[in-house]
């Protein structure tokens, strides 16, 4: 797993755990008061709705009492229920009176059960329905649920009854307020308290605990179709608990809002993180992976102030000890080189003094011997003579051929630099400049070396560049070595030219790659060595489009 | 759709012709004279009429231009027997008068030939002419018009085959024209009007010239405030509201005149309706309306309703399906329609259970004419010229349902005393007799 992704989930778990976690212990802490708070609600109301039945029922009583009296006082309502006149009157009575009290229920009977008026139905007149008047004063409290006929449909009150004597008779006055959804509505006080009625009579329905909060008050109920009795009713009381689902997908919405900020945010931070420390090794990987033998010439420059930047430093240092020792190794081959070389020249020598010394010793022994005879003996080995001298010409300008034997001296860089751009610089092929440095310190190299590498480095320049208007500028500066004690002279030269892509850069340095028409492709090979060998490092910044820079860097000498 | 004087016949039931549930007949009644002055047969209030320029009416159910000339209550039958005017008039005790119709005789090959009063005009002085009568007719009655013939300005020959001559009291023929604008058609009777009552405009009806009558002032408000329209010394007021009747007795200078039981409460119930009627009280039903009433009388002959079977209409009528819903269901403006049904619910006349339901008028037609309720109650005309007509406006299952007469109503007329003479027709439409 890479360094990044173990940052992103680190920094991922490190975010969303203790929000997942908070939100749980929120969401239960939540529905654990809220239905408590239901519960009690639920309880406040039931015990508020049977105090209201108690005041409806007492209501009733008092209205019923009230109509008990101006019945007994009614001399027309006496001669119509005794002796039948004015039979309109009386079946009109109870509409009458249950308008002016109030009541939605309101029937007169007489002793033997018989509806002599009725409000609520006033053609029910006639009709026998001893039951009711019993079985209502058998409920507890002299109160219950009735469900009654009108004409239109079905009437559910809440009734008591009552009674009087009228001329020896006994009349039963039945009244009730109505119990239908407006006297439901107006006991819940608010649209989350919902009441109900459950008659024995309706089919049971399933209660919801999970969707709501749930309390009944048992009311008596008298059941009056085919059996009549006395039975209970229920006033079911819920609170539905949509408030706190509601609340909970709230908090739910509010948690996932702030998972997907804070995650954004995460990861954002996770990856700029991730970035800031991961891009800087990468880098170093990558140049870390460009070194070799050959390539040891890879910048490890670093401004950074942590622990990449001393590392940057580090393999740089490392970087610049690999070059001086590779430096010290080719030295060292070169000194083995030489001394087999030495070995060579001495045995190459020997072999070409020795026929020489033979001829030598054989005049010398003719001047002694036969001192006439010199002459013919010298003319006689004078082809051996030449012979060994011609060898040893020849070896000798073979073996100068062979390894050319640098010059160190302290070069001025700024002069090298003058004196070259004064032999290159030609305006046809494009403007040259030189921006130097003063008080540059003096490096130690061969004159012509310095020479070749500016005249390679400048060359190119110029030929890269894509038409007369192109500049080249090469610039003297002074560094600090990777040691931090020593400094370096570092060229630049810069062009304005096409630049190089990242394929041509990574073959720029290779025997015979070109990509001049005309180019033997050796140029920076040479540079590049050339640097080495004075102890130095090359490297390039390019990219397509953008001209290339090409830094020199060459020890300076101690001042 | 039916025609606009087909539901009258539905919802009205029914309408007019001369007898008392007669028989169609073809006979030509004789010419009768005017009635003499002295003859106070079919008057009401009769007593020494005041000289006055404007009579007040008042009457308690709405007034609709739209229906003219075919009333659908009391109201309108009273101000459209003052509008409009058919060929004939009969009155109270059956006799055929003269209307537009000024003479008819019958004609070669037993045809009548009825021609119209030489004066007579629409209201915008245009001459009634045989032409205006068959185009009248031919809006209403297509098959009556076919059998007519214009024979000139003034006669029509009309073929008599299985009509009787009475039916031209209906005031489904009175003669109009339309109006242009609309509003109220244009008739030809003793008065006329452009405007309209309600509220607390009142309608004024003028009345023609040479007519020798007074101005009718019309007021129409609900039943509950009759009492103010007596407060207020109204010098008619065509009513059934006994509140309004009782406080009106105690005014001596009015006169309580009692018109004929002229509606009768039906019940139809489809023939699988399981309706119960048998062990029922019926008798208990005139107490369970605010209205005066009796039980219904069947036997008298008054009602057409009585005997359809002699207008074979059952045969056509196919078998009706149980209906699903039971409840027993009314017009919802009539009231007293609605106590009907209500008493018969509270005799369990459909078993517990069973409720009312009252339906606005299209609703009600529609429900009449499906016969899916289990019991419709309705208020009918106790009158009509041609029952078998009138049962054939009658929905398909009625025949094969049950027909139970319930209750018989009346409307009193409350007089002031010394209003301008007030006759009775033969169906119960008051009408101001000239000086």
């Amino acid at each position: 797993m890479s360094f990044r992704a173990r940052i992103l989930i680190g920094l991922g778990l490190i975010v969303l755990l203790p929000l997942a976690v908070f939100e749980l212990r929120v969401r239960a802490d939540m529905a654990g008061r809220l239905t408590a708070e239901y519960q009690r609600r639920v309880a406040s109301l039931v015990a508020v709705i049977r105090a209201d039945l108690s005041r409806d029922s007492a209501g009733t009583a008092a209205r019923l009492d009230a109509l008990k009296d101006a019945i007994a006082a009614d001399n027309r309502f006496r001669l119509a229920a005794l002796q039948g006149a004015d039979r309109a009157y009386l079946l009109d009575y109870a509409g009458n009176a249950m308008r002016v009290t109030g009541l939605a229920m309101l029937q007169v009977q007489d002793d033997q059960g018989r509806i002599i008026s009725s409000g609520h139905f006033r053609n029910e007149y006639d009709r026998v329905e001893p039951e009711l008047p019993r079985l209502l004063a058998a409920a507890p409290g002299g109160m219950a649920l009735v469900e009654t006929r009108t004409a239109e449909a079905s009437l559910l009150a809440l009734a008591r009854a009552d009674s009087l004597r009228l001329g020896g008779r006994r009349l039963t006055l039945v009244g009730g307020v109505a119990v239908d959804s407006g006297f439901l509505a107006r006991l819940a006080p608010d649209s989350d308290l919902a009441v109900s009625l459950a008659l024995p009579t309706d089919t049971p329905t399933r209660v919801d605990s999970a969707a709501q909060v749930v309390s009944a008050l048992a009311v008596p109920f008298v059941d009056l179709r085919d059996a009549p009795s006395l039975g209970e009713a229920r006033i079911v009381v819920t609170h539905s608990l949509a408030p706190l689902a509601a609340l909970r997908r709230r908090v739910d919405a509010a948690f996932a809002a702030a998972v997907l900020l804070t995650g954004a945010i995460a990861l954002l931070l996770a990856s700029w993180l991730s970035n800031w420390i991961s891009r800087p090794l990468r880098e170093l990987a990558r140049r870390t992976a460009e070194i070799d033998m050959e390539r040891l010439d890879v910048a490890f420059e670093s401004d950074r102030a942590d622990e990449i930047g001393a590392l940057s430093r580090l393999l740089g240092a490392m970087t610049q000890r690999l070059r001086a020792g590779a430096a010290r190794l080719r030295e060292a081959e070169r000194r083995i080189a030489v001394g087999d070389l030495a070995r060579q020249v001495n045995h190459d020598i020997k072999n070409g003094l020795i026929p020489i010394r033979n001829v030598f010793r054989h005049l010398l022994e003719a001047a002694r011997g036969e001192p006439d005879r010199l002459a013919a003996a010298l003319r006689d080995r004078q082809g051996t003579i030449e012979s060994g001298i011609s060898y040893l010409e020849n070896l000798a300008t073979n073996y100068a051929r062979l390894y050319p034997q640098p010059a160190r001296e302290p070069c001025d860089v700024n002069a090298a630099v003058r004196e070259t751009i004064r032999r290159v610089s030609d305006a046809s092929r494009g403007e040259l400049k030189s921006v130097l440095a003063d008080a540059l310190p003096a490096v130690r190299t061969d004159p012509l070396v310095l020479r070749r590498i500016l005249e390679n480095l400048i060359g190119n320049a110029l030929d890269s560049l894509a038409s007369p208007g192109g500049t080249v500028i090469v610039g003297t500066t002074r560094g600090a070595g990777g040691d931090g004690d020593s400094s370096v002279v570092r060229i630049t030269v810069a062009d304005t030219g096409r630049g190089m892509s990242r394929e041509e850069l990574n073959r720029a340095f290779d025997d015979f790659y070109t990509t001049k028409p005309d180019g033997t492709g050796l140029g920076l090979s040479i540079v590049r060595r050339l640097v080495l060998d004075a102890n130095g490092a090359l490297r390039v910044e390019t990219a397509p489009g953008a001209g290339s820079t090409f830094i020199v860097e060459l020890p300076g000498e101690a001042e | 759709m039916i025609r606009a004087h087909h539901q009258v016949l539905l919802v009205g039931m029914l309408v007019v012709a001369a007898c008392r549930g007669a028989a169609p007949r073809a006979e030509l009644p004789p010419l009768a004279p005017a009635l003499a002055h002295a003859d106070t047969a079919c008057l009401i209030a009769a007593g020494r009429p005041a000289s006055r320029d404007t009579v007040t009416i008042a009457l308690t159910e709405p007034v609709d231009p739209a229906h003219a000339p075919l009333p659908r209550n009391v109201a309108e039958r009273f101000l459209f027997a003052q509008l409009y005017e058919t060929l004939i008039h009969v009155d109270c005790q059956g006799r055929v008068l003269p209307a537009l119709a000024g003479s008819w005789e019958q004609g070669a090959a037993g045809r009548w030939t009825v021609t119209l009063r030489s004066d007579a005009r629409f209201w915008d002085g245009a001459p009634v002419t045989a032409r205006d009568v068959l185009t009248a007719w031919r809006a209403r009655d297509s098959s009556l018009a076919q059998s007519i013939a214009v024979l000139d300005e003034r006669a029509l020959s009309i073929d008599p085959s299985g009509r009787s001559f009475q039916r031209f009291a209906d005031p489904a023929l009175a003669v109009t024209k339309s109006a242009p604008g609309g509003g109220w058609p244009i008739g030809t009777g003793q008065y006329w009007t452009t405007g309209a009552a309600g509220g607390a405009d009142a309608l004024w009806a003028s009345p023609m010239a040479g007519a020798g009558l007074p101005a009718l002032k019309v007021t129409v408000a609900p039943a509950s405030e009759a009492r103010d329209a007596v407060d207020a010394n109204v010098d008619l007021l065509l009513t059934s509201d006994p509140a309004a009747l009782e406080y009106g007795r105690t005014r001596p200078q009015y006169q309580d005149a009692l018109l004929e039981w002229d509606h009768t409460y039906v019940l139809f119930a489809p023939e699988a309706s399981g309706l119960e009627l048998g062990a029922l009280r019926l008798e208990s039903l005139p107490q369970a309306v605010h209205v005066e009433a009796r039980a219904a009388q069947v036997n008298d002959g008054g009602l057409w309703l009585a005997d359809l079977k002699r207008c074979d209409v059952a045969a056509a009528a196919a078998p009706t399906l149980a209906p699903p819903r039971r409840r027993i269901v009314y017009e919802q403006a009539d009231r007293d329609a609605r106590d009907l049904a209500a008493r018969l619910v509270g005799l369990a006349a459909l078993g517990r259970g069973a409720v009312v339901a009252g339906l606005a008028p299209p609703a009600f037609e529609t429900a009449f004419r499906g016969g899916a309720e289990a019991a419709y109650v309705l208020r009918v005309r106790r009158r009509t010229v041609d029952p078998c007509a009138a049962a054939r406006e009658l929905p398909a299952w009625v025949p094969r349902g049950s027909i139970t007469p319930l209750i018989d109503t009346r409307t009193h007329a409350l007089v002031r005393r010394g209003l301008p003479r007030l006759s009775v027709d033969w169906d119960g439409a008051v009408r101001l007799v000239p000086r």
